[in-house]
C-alpha cells in the first residue's frame, strides 16, 4: 500500500428523482489497498461503487481515478473493472472466452491473449478449464471467471459487488481468504460492497459504513469495532449492549457516568463521536462481559440479574440476563472451552464489566 | 391408484388424438395420393412415381418453387429486420411494455383477408397511395408498379407477418441479464461491438423462432399471391391449388405439397444450422 491517492470522490451524490441515493460522499482511497463499502441494503453503496465504475453519472461532485477527473468518462474507457453480485458470465462463451472477452477489446495478439488467460485462470485456480462452457460451472467456479476476467485487464482498481452473496457459507469463508491473499499479491486496490459485516472485517484494511446514503464513518476493522462512532454502526457490526448514561464529570479524555446497573464508572472518551452531551448512551460487547454465580471481584462494575434465554451457538454460548432497572435484557457471550452451559433459564447470576471495555456512543438518540 | 403411466397417457391422450386425426392421418393420405394417378373421371390407385417425375421437369414447377423460397426468404429477412429494432426497443427501453405489446397485436383484430384487401385499396391505380402522390404533386401519373407483382406480396406479407416476428424476439431479448451487457461495457465494448458480441448472439434462438414462424407458412401463402400478386408474384401454393380445383389432378396436387413441404424443410434445417454455428463463433 502506498500513500498515493488512487480514488478520490469530492461531494458525490446521486439523485434518482426526489430520491437521494448518495449525499456528499467525500472519500480517498489509497493505492493497493482493499477498501469495503459496507451497509445495509439500500443505502447507497452499489450507487456509489457504480459512480466509480461509470454506469452512473453523479448528480453533483467529482470521482477522480489516479488523479483523472472521470467526469464525461464512459464505462467502456475507465481504468476499472469490475466484479458482477449476479457474476454476468457470457452464457454463449466458454470460460476462456470469457477471460479473453476484454483483451480482445484492445487488439493484442493472439498468442499474448492465450498465454495472459492461462495465467488468469490458474491464478483463480482454474488451470486449463478454458473449454468449460459458462453454463456448466459451479457457483463457486463462476465468482472464479468472474474474477479472472477482470483481474485479466490489469485494472487500476477492482470493483467488486457484493461478490460472495451468492455462495455458500463454508465457500464464501474460503474465498474471504483467496481474495485477500490475490488482492496483496497483486497489489491492485479492490473496492468491495457488502453488507456482510464478517466479510467486510475479514477482508478489508479500512472499512466505509454507509447508512441512508451517507458515509459514516471510514476506518480499519478492529477500531471500527472498537470505536464506532455512533448507535447504527454499533449495532450494525457485531452484537452490542445498549444502555442509557449520564455524564457526571468530564475530564480531557475521560468521563464519569453514572449507570443504570453498573454504578460509577470512568470511561473512555470516544473520539468517533460527534455529538455528545449529558445524556449519553454506552455499548458493551456481549464477550466482555463476565458471567459467574458468585459476584465477581476485581471488576469495575457488577450487577445481580437473572438468566431469561440460553442460545448456544457452538463455539460461544449466549446468556441474556434480565437485570434490574434496564428494560432490555443484557446479552453477555461466553466462549465454549469446555462443551457445557453452564446457566438454565431462571438462574440467579453476577455480570462483571471493565470500565475500559464500555464505549462511549455519545449523546443518547434513543430517549432521556 | 392409478399408475403413473396411465396417469402420462391420459394427459397426452387429447394431444395425441389431435394429432393423429389432423396431421398424421391427412399426411398419410397425401402420400397416398401422390402415389397414384388421375384419369378422367376416377383416380388409378396403381402405385407409381409418375407424378414426382411430372414436378421435377416441369419447368414451371420449379420456378414456382423457386420464386415462393425466394420470396418467403425476402419477406422473412425483411420482417426479422423491422421487427428487432421494435423488438429491441419494447424491451430495453419502452416503459410501458404492455401497452406497446397490445399496440402490436392490434392489426389482429381484423382478418387476414380484410388486411389483404386493404393493402389492395392503398397499393391499387386508385388507391391511397398514388391518390397521395398525385395529390401532392410528386408523381403526374399513378404508379403500376405498387400492385400486382412481387413487391407488392413481400410487403403484403411482412406487414401480416410482423408481430409474430416481433414476440419471439422480444421475449429473447427480454431474457438477457442486463449485468450482461454491462459486463460487457465494463470490459471495454462500446454500443455496437456490445451488440454484436453479446446482445446478437443471445437473442439468436428468438431470431432463428422468427425465422421459422414466418418463412414456412408464407412459402405456402395463396391468398395474397392470388389477391395482390398479379401473374408475376403467382406462388407455388397457387399452382397446387388449382391441382386441387380447375385441373382437378389430385394426384398432382399431393406431390407438389409434399415436395413443397420437403423443400422448407429442407431450407429451414439448413437455416437453423447454419445460424447456430455462426452464433457459435461469435467470442
Amino acid at each position: 500500500m502506498t500513500e498515493k491517492n488512487i480514488i478520490q470522490l469530492q461531494g458525490v451524490e446521486k439523485r434518482f428523482g426526489n430520491f437521494t441515493a448518495v449525499s456528499d460522499l467525500n472519500l480517498d482511497l489509497r493505492e493497493g489497498e482493499f477498501f469495503s463499502l459496507l451497509g445495509p441494503s439500500g443505502c447507497g453503496k452499489t450507487t456509489a461503487l457504480r459512480m466509480i465504475a461509470g454506469f452512473q453519472e453523479p448528480s453533483a461532485g467529482k470521482v477522480f481515478i489516479d488523479g483523472e477527473d472521470m467526469e464525461g468518462i464512459p464505462a467502456n474507457s475507465r481504468p476499472t473493472n469490475m466484479v458482477f453480485q449476479s457474476y454476468a458470465i457470457f452464457p454463449h462463451l466458454n470460460v476462456g472466452n470469457n477471460v479473453a472477452y476484454g483483451l480482445r477489446n484492445r487488439g493484442i495478439a493472439k498468442s499474448e491473449i492465450d498465454q495472459r488467460v492461462t495465467e488468469a485462470l490458474e491464478m483463480v485456480e482454474l488451470g486449463g478449464l478454458q473449454e468449460r462452457g459458462a453454463t456448466e460451472l459451479s457457483g463457486g467456479q463462476r465468482q472464479r471467471v468472474a474474477l479472472a476476467r477482470a483481474l485479466v485487464m490489469r485494472p487500476k482498481v477492482l470493483l467488486l459487488d457484493e461478490p460472495l452473496s451468492a455462495l455458500d457459507k463454508k465457500l464464501r469463508e474460503q474465498m474471504q481468504f483467496e481474495m485477500r491473499h490475490l488482492q496483496q499479491e497483486l497489489g491492485i486496490t479492490f473496492v468491495m460492497v457488502t453488507h456482510d459485516q464478517y466479510e467486510a472485517m475479514t477482508m478489508s484494511d479500512r472499512i466505509g459504513v454507509m447508512f441512508d446514503g451517507r458515509l459514516v464513518q471510514v476506518d480499519e476493522p478492529p477500531t471500527l469495532y472498537a470505536k464506532p462512532c455512533n448507535r447504527n454502526i454499533a449495532s450494525f457490526i457485531g452484537e452490542m449492549n445498549f444502555l442509557p448514561a449520564h455524564v457526571t464529570e468530564e475530564n480531557g479524555k475521560g468521563l464519569t457516568v453514572t449507570t443504570p446497573c453498573f454504578g460509577i464508572l470512568d470511561i473512555e472518551k470516544n473520539p468517533n463521536v460527534a455529538q455528545t452531551g449529558r445524556d449519553i448512551e454506552i455499548g458493551i460487547r456481549p464477550e466482555q462481559l463476565e458471567i459467574s454465580r458468585e459476584k465477581p471481584e476485581d471488576y469495575d462494575g457488577t450487577v445481580q440479574g437473572k438468566v431469561r434465554d440460553v442460545a448456544f451457538y457452538g463455539e460461544n454460548v449466549h446468556y441474556h440476563v434480565q437485570v434490574d432497572g434496564v428494560e432490555k435484557p443484557i446479552a453477555a457471550s461466553v466462549p465454549n472451552y469446555f462443551h457445557t452451559v453452564d446457566h438454565r433459564p431462571g438462574d440467579p447470576i453476577w455480570l462483571g464489566v471493565q470500565s475500559t471495555s464500555i464505549i462511549d456512543l455519545g449523546q443518547n438518540t434513543i430517549k432521556s | 391408484m392409478r399408475s403413473e403411466a396411465t396417469k402420462g397417457l391420459t394427459l397426452s391422450a387429447p394431444a395425441t388424438l389431435y394429432v393423429g386425426f389432423l396431421v398424421a392421418a391427412p399426411l398419410a393420405i397425401l402420400v397416398a395420393y401422390s402415389l397414384w394417378t388421375q384419369t378422367y373421371v376416377s383416380v388409378d390407385r396403381t402405385p407409381t412415381l409418375a407424378n414426382y417425375r411430372e414436378a421435377f421437369t416441369d419447368p414451371l414447377v420449379r420456378h414456382l418453387m423457386i420464386r415462393s423460397i425466394l420470396i418467403a426468404a425476402t419477406v422473412t429477412i425483411a420482417t426479422v429486420a423491422l421487427a428487432y429494432p421494435i423488438a429491441y426497443f419494447i424491451a430495453l427501453r419502452a416503459e410501458r411494455k404492455t401497452l406497446w405489446l397490445l399496440l402490436i397485436t392490434i392489426p389482429f383484430w381484423s382478418s387476414y383477408l380484410l388486411r389483404v384487401f386493404a393493402w389492395k385499396l392503398i397499393l391499387g391505380f386508385n388507391g391511397v397511395m398514388n391518390s397521395a402522390l398525385l395529390g401532392l404533386g410528386l408523381i403526374d401519373e399513378p404508379l403500376t408498379f405498387l400492385l400486382y407483382n412481387e413487391f407488392a406480396v413481400v410487403l403484403t406479407l411482412a406487414h401480416a407477418w410482423a408481430p409474430f416476428a416481433i414476440l419471439p424476439i422480444y421475449v429473447s431479448i427480454q431474457k438477457i441479464d442486463l449485468s450482461l451487457l454491462e459486463a460487457a461495457t465494463d470490459l471495454g465494448n462500446g454500443p455496437v461491438q456490445r451488440f454484436l458480441r453479446v446482445t446478437l448472439p443471445l437473442t439468436i434462438p428468438g431470431i432463428i423462432a422468427a425465422c421459422l414462424i414466418i418463412f414456412i407458412p408464407t412459402v405456402g401463402d395463396y391468398v395474397t399471391p392470388s389477391l395482390v400478386g398479379g401473374s408475376d408474384g403467382k406462388m407455388i401454393a397457387n399452382l397446387i391449388q388449382v391441382q386441387f380445383g380447375a385441373a382437378n389432378n389430385w394426384p398432382l396436387g399431393a406431390t407438389l405439397s409434399l415436395l413443397a413441404m420437403m423443400s422448407v424443410g429442407f431450407v429451414a434445417i439448413l437455416f437453423v444450422l447454419s445460424s447456430t454455428s455462426l452464433g457459435r463463433r461469435i467470442r
